[in-house]
């Protein structure tokens, strides 16, 4: 790497940190560390929720996945805004009035202590697991291409976040991800400027999208109800929703962003600034991915993007097949490359006929190169059966460090290094409050001053960058990064958004329950029906949502008139069991749904047993009791 | 019996621009869903 891109990195990224440590250099109490003195303003908020969320992960595999698959992965976003909007009408308002530290206290005031403690511990083990591959994620494929050694890739990451999350707590995350965001969003900008100057002269960016369209890259909305099916417009607007209520509404490393804010109005505003700019801020990212993709239809791309993989084929006695292999992908390039010209003249001509001859020659072209493609992964695979040849994640990277100019590579691993600090001191911060709170300071050290409290948190911070760094160092690649956090979050997020649900809105037979549960039922139904007839047509969404309603209003009123604490910790214990069991049989193969739709799913069952426990015990209650004399 | 948490008036302001918060859902809603409907006219217009 050229020197000039290591100073510009470098300078970011110490910069950042420095300017994070100065402005906090005068935490030195609980308050303050763990919820930032409260006086954040709402951009500052809105800015570092989305610094929360969008981890280097993000923006390494992302463009990749519109590069393989399109654009469809928009629709995993669809349910943020209405759950931003739920978020800020329901669970907000609760949270500022009893000023809480963390999400899980207000269990314990509306429960007991063990369902406060149950959902504490549930957060800290998916969470603390995906701070491991926060930072593992972008220092395996950042190491690979650049050639740096993994794991001092992992402790540069870690160390550099463990140092200044230390120091300033919650206030230090704030302050850096505004700054971290600010050079991600101009680094992608500048990223995707530089894409489109790339492009043969004749290529405007309107041929790019029409380019991109015929070969089936710009399907953004798919409206086939399908429940294996990973991104549609249902699993997004569903499962998403249910996925984004329980990330936003009771994931730690996201309610310690928006409690931070000035005042209730503020940490609102953060919440549907998020609401507003989140959906077109990952389009712009798949957006990048479609162009890298146009880009190479002009410029060869490598035959396999995990250039660490072809360096194993070296030697070996799958070279000779594999340089076979690249000999006839060049020839198919040539040709597809020949091709894509073709279809541009007939987008000239703006004949149907032509144009549509042009794109089937041209999606053949590609399907031999894809099995090309998937050629030389088996030959990686043959000569090295533990090797990961999935590539998508290697694609951004490989356009940055090939195409883009001195400098402008240097600001762009500024960009993914940022993300990746972003969102792992987010998860410290979360973690290390949730186990001061909720834990320690609540059940195991209960009489000590602030002060102690203040090394205790600045301890336990050091202790789960530890944890993470370990984790990551010792992870094994998964096939798609991003989904493996993803996969990781649907198993516990259903369970605790159901605690939480039970919590807000099952406390009287009133209205809101009523509500609540008639949705609830009719979401339930309607994916039941849609799923029985095989396909969701509009009267089995009507026919489903119908009965739905009906069971959930049923449910209601049969069964309960308040929820009690131990209904609901059994219910999400066997609720979360029953996740476990869902999640096996997916893997087993013995059903097939989308792992988004487990959110959905963990809340429900939750739901259900607790209110299925609790109609049992009401009745046991009132079997025990002694007969009222007439 | 579960610790009780102290609770503090939480005062409502207005939002910004808007008369009412629950205009300020509408409008995010609304926009969310003029973007899908975008995203759709896309999907259709370069299919």
């Amino acid at each position: 790497m050229n020197p000039i891109d290591w100073i510009i990195m470098l300078g970011t990224l110490f910069g950042i940190v420095a300017y994070g440590v100065w402005k906090t250099r005068k935490v030195n109490n609980v308050q303050s560390y763990l919820l930032g003195d409260r006086d954040l303003p709402w951009w500052t908020i809105g800015l570092s929720i989305m610094a929360t969320q969008a981890s280097a992960i993000t923006f390494l595999s992302t463009p990749g996945q519109a590069y393989e698959s399109g654009m469809g992965f928009a629709q995993f976003y669809f349910g943020l805004p209405l759950a931003m909007v739920i978020l800020a009408i329901f669970f907000l308002p609760i949270y500022y009035r009893l000023k809480v530290y963390t999400a899980y206290e207000y269990l314990e005031s509306r429960f007991d202590l063990k369902t406060r403690t149950l959902t504490a511990v549930l957060f800290l083990v998916q969470r603390g697991l995906a701070a491991g591959l926060t930072i593992y994620a972008p220092a395996i494929i950042l190491s690979t291409i650049l050639g740096w050694n993994l794991q001092l890739t992992i402790l540069f990451i870690g160390a550099i976040v463990i140092f200044y999350t230390v120091l300033g707590g919650t206030k230090a995350v704030s302050v850096t991800q505004k700054q971290q965001m600010i050079v991600i969003l101009g680094g992608m900008f500048i990223a995707a400027i530089i894409i489109l100057l790339r492009l043969p002269e004749d290529v405007t960016f309107g041929n790019a999208l029409n380019i991109a369209g015929k070969m089936g890259k710009l399907e953004v909305v798919d409206f086939d109800f399908d429940l294996s099916q990973r991104y549609n417009i249902w699993s997004g607007m569903i499962g998403g929703v249910f996925l984004f209520l329980s990330y936003f509404g009771t994931d730690q490393s996201q309610v310690q962003r928006y409690l931070s804010g000035k005042s209730l109005t503020e940490s609102r505003l953060g919440l549907l600034f998020n609401g507003i700019f989140k959906v077109p801020m990952q389009f712009s990212v798949l957006l990048i991915g479609i162009l890298v993709f146009v880009f190479f239809l002009f410029t060869k791309p490598p035959v396999h993007f995990n250039q660490g993989n072809i360096n194993s084929l070296a030697g070996t006695p799958s070279e000779i097949a594999y340089q076979d292999l690249s000999q006839q992908y060049d020839r198919v390039f040539d040709s597809k490359k020949a091709a894509v010209q073709t279809l541009m003249s007939a987008f000239d001509t703006n004949d149907e006929g032509t144009i549509e001859t042009a794109k089937t020659n041209l999606n053949n072209l590609q399907t031999q190169e894809n099995l090309i493609r998937t050629e030389v992964k088996n030959l990686i695979i043959k000569e090295n059966p533990a090797a990961k040849t999935k590539d998508t994640d290697y694609v951004f990277i490989t356009f940055v460090m090939n195409y883009l100019p001195v400098g402008l590579i240097g600001l762009l691993l500024a960009v993914i290094f940022s993300a990746a600090m972003s969102s792992t001191a987010s998860e410290l911060n979360a973690l290390a409050t949730t186990t001061v709170i909720d834990l320690y300071k609540r059940s195991m050290v209960t009489d000590k001053d602030d002060k102690h409290y203040l090394v205790a948190s600045k301890w336990v911070t050091i202790m789960w960058g530890g944890i993470a760094l370990i984790f990551a160092s010792t992870a094994g690649l998964f096939d798609n990064l991003i989904q493996a956090v993803n996969i990781i979050g649907s198993i516990f997020y259903g369970a605790i958004l159901g605690i939480f649900l039970l919590a807000f809105f099952f406390q009287q037979k009133d209205t809101k329950s009523r509500t609540l549960g008639a949705f609830t039922g009719a979401v339930l139904g309607a994916i039941l029906v849609g799923y029985y007839l095989g396909e969701l047509t509009m009267n089995a969404a009507i026919l489903g949502g119908m009965i739905g309603g009906l069971l959930g209003l049923i449910l209601i009123h049969l069964s309960f008139k308040g929820v009690s604490a131990n209904a609901v910790f059994w219910g999400a214990i066997t609720g979360e069991m029953a996740v476990l069991y869902i999640f096996y049989l997916n893997r087993s193969g013995t059903i097939n749904i989308s792992y988004l739709w487990l959110n959905l799913i963990g809340c429900v069952l939750v739901i259900l047993f607790a209110l299925t426990i609790q109609t049992f015990m009401n009745r046991l209650k009132r079997q025990a009791a002694p007969a009222t004399p007439q | 019996m579960p610790k009780s948490t102290k609770s503090r008036p939480v005062k409502e302001d207005p939002p910004p621009i808007f008369k009412s918060w629950n205009q300020l859902y509408v409008f995010v809603l609304v926009l969310h869903l003029i973007i899908i409907s975008l995203f759709y006219m896309l999907t259709k217009a370069y299919s």
